[in-house]
């Protein structure tokens, strides 16, 4: 009898494989991240339709009488960020601050969902028990994250792209090629990596309480949101690009450390 | 080498001990009936052993690693206060995760083999929100099976099981423990159901092991009693009362008296002051009566 049962370490490799097969499979069943995608792709459809529609209007604040002139975009890649030499000049410049950097917010929406439903569903319980690993679970729930917000994103840029063609903007780059465009969607998809890792390390904290895990994750992306459109312009470049990398693999280790330590100090269920 | 071995344990939340300094061993192959009043530690210990929560102090050895081993964790089989299923998702879709979650090569026949086991396979394609309440406990049962666990953990696995779910569980907990080497330990208030499995049990009383012994011990310390009937039950429990030192009338209306005496005596006593006894038995306390005496003090 003695030594009888016998046990079977498994590889990290593996580990993570699995459970990123049932997060992935998770998140193509879930309706949300179908709801968040449609979003991502019509939102920018309708925003610049109706921006382009409503150009040249003028809304006249009734306290002040100061009138404030709502100016449509008047290139399709406005969506995506601002052109060299197209910088708002006085205006409401509606597609400066609701563009495709959006997303970096939103995806917090999918993360906090998608954690705080492990614990709800008592999924952690049995999840953890056969898996003492924590840092397979935050790995995981990354990396998953980033799929979501590398996909919302990707979804933005095609709504973006056919919204423009549907209001019949400008296509023209001017200063700008197709490859800074490539670089500058590059790099925000390697940012997401930042945000994901703050949604999730806030997420794996709050547990079952997804309101408290939205709104930290609100709060705490706010922080750095402004700092997107700087890090990653129309006219990014390859360092630009590897500037995210650097930066999204450092948070995505770091704060995956910290979330790693919560959750081995800190109660299950 | 035993299945589980825990000496010294605790668990604090914030001035509260959970649990204080308990020690409980489960030998391998053992059916351990983990038993204990509501917020007496059971939960929180179950916890403990699966890693759920940190501990305070003390040590969990499982098949005599720690219990924070990837390898020995990833053979244990849990049920804890309700199945870990995601509601929006099928059945077969939450038993498919854990299979994943498990590595189990072929996952597909296993899930089908512990359905059936359950005798859930019907259902397989049912939304785990829409099952009823026994349905979800089988499935929750059925996860816990999956990759042929050597512990399991088992909260309240009875609860919302009607009388045919009674005794399949008790089919697989026998087939479980059947090569001697896979343990379980189940915690239950329904005692009487526990009784006709347990191999092993184990009181708790805040947070503290009071008493474990196998089911023999428990069979040995389990009191015999003459229960009766007579003509005037107030006047003989009143006479029996005087004689012997308890005495008790029992849901069904019978007399019991628990001193070691024979159904003779009791007859020839009564008889000498003019009653007669129409029923007369012996039998012996189950691990209900025994537990509830123990936990009144007396045993």
């Amino acid at each position: 009898m003695e030594n009888a049962v016998k046990f079977e370490k498994v590889s990290f490799a593996v580990r993570v494989k699995s459970m990123l097969k049932v997060d992935l499979k998770r998140m193509f069943k879930s309706k949300f991240f179908y709801i968040l995608i449609a979003c991502a792709l019509v939102v920018p459809i309708l925003m610049t339709v109706m921006m382009t529609m409503m150009d040249g209007s003028v809304s006249v604040d009734p306290q002040t009488g100061v009138e404030t002139v709502i100016e449509g975009p008047e290139n399709a890649w406005q969506s995506i960020g601002t052109l060299p030499g197209a910088e708002n000049a006085g205006g409401m410049d509606v597609m400066s601050m609701c563009n495709i950097n959006m997303m970096f917010m939103a995806v917090a929406v999918f993360i906090c969902l998608f954690i705080s439903e492990d614990f709800r569903s008592g999924y952690a319980k049995t999840l953890f028990t056969v898996r003492s690993k924590k840092g397979d679970y935050v790995v995981s729930k990354t990396l998953v994250g980033f799929f979501c917000g590398a996909l919302m994103l990707i979804a933005y840029f095609i709504g973006a792209m056919l919204g423009g063609a549907i209001s019949g903007l400008s296509f023209d780059l001017g200063t700008l090629t197709a490859g800074n465009i490539v670089m500058c969607m590059l790099a925000k998809i390697f940012l997401m990596f930042v945000f994901v890792s703050i949604f999730v390390l806030i997420s794996v904290a709050a547990k079952q309480k997804a309101w408290l895990a939205l709104c930290g994750s609100l709060g705490g992306g706010m922080l750095l949101f402004m700092m997107v459109s700087m890090i990653t312009p129309l006219g990014s470049t390859i360092i630009n690009v590897v500037l995210c990398l650097i930066g999204g693999a450092l948070f995505a280790i770091g704060l995956g450390a910290i979330s790693n330590t919560v959750l081995k100090k800190t109660s299950l269920v | 080498m035993n299945a589980v071995e825990i000496k010294n344990l605790s668990k604090n939340f914030g001035s509260k001990q959970a649990v204080c300094g308990l020690d409980m061993t489960v030998p391998m192959g053992a059916i351990y009936g983990f038993i204990g009043e509501n917020g007496s530690g059971k939960s929180t210990t179950e916890k403990m052993i699966c890693g759920l929560i940190p501990t305070s102090g003390g040590s969990i050895k499982l098949y005599g690693k720690d219990y924070t081993d990837e390898a020995v964790r990833s053979k244990i089989g849990v049920l804890i206060e309700s199945p870990g299923c995601f509601p929006g998702l099928t059945v077969w879709d939450n038993m498919m995760i854990q299979a994943a979650n498990l590595n189990i090569p072929d996952a597909e026949r296993e899930v089908v083999k512990v359905l059936k086991t359950v005798r859930m396979e019907g259902a397989a394609g049912n939304k785990f929100k829409n099952c009823s309440l026994g349905m979800k406990q089988r499935v929750g049962i059925a996860m816990a099976l999956l990759g042929n666990p050597t512990l399991l953990v088992l909260d309240e696995p009875l609860n919302g099981l009607d009388a045919d779910g009674m005794r399949i569980m008790r089919e697989v907990f026998l087939d479980v423990v059947s090569d001697g080497k896979r343990s379980i330990i189940v915690s239950s208030h329904l005692l009487g159901e526990l009784q006709k499995v347990a191999t092993h049990y184990g009181i708790i009383r805040h947070g503290k092991m009071i008493c474990e012994m196998t089911a023999d011990e428990l069979d040995a310390s389990c009191r015999t009693y003459v229960a009766l009937k007579t003509g005037e039950m107030n006047r003989s429990k009143m006479l029996l009362g005087c004689k012997y030192s308890r005495v008790e009338e029992d849901e069904a209306g019978y007399i019991r008296v628990y001193d070691l005496i024979t159904p003779e005596e009791i007859v020839s006593y009564l008889y000498e002051n003019g009653i007669c006894v129409t029923e007369i038995m012996t039998d012996k306390i189950g691990l209900e009566e025994y537990y509830i005496d123990l936990m009144k003090g007396g045993k």
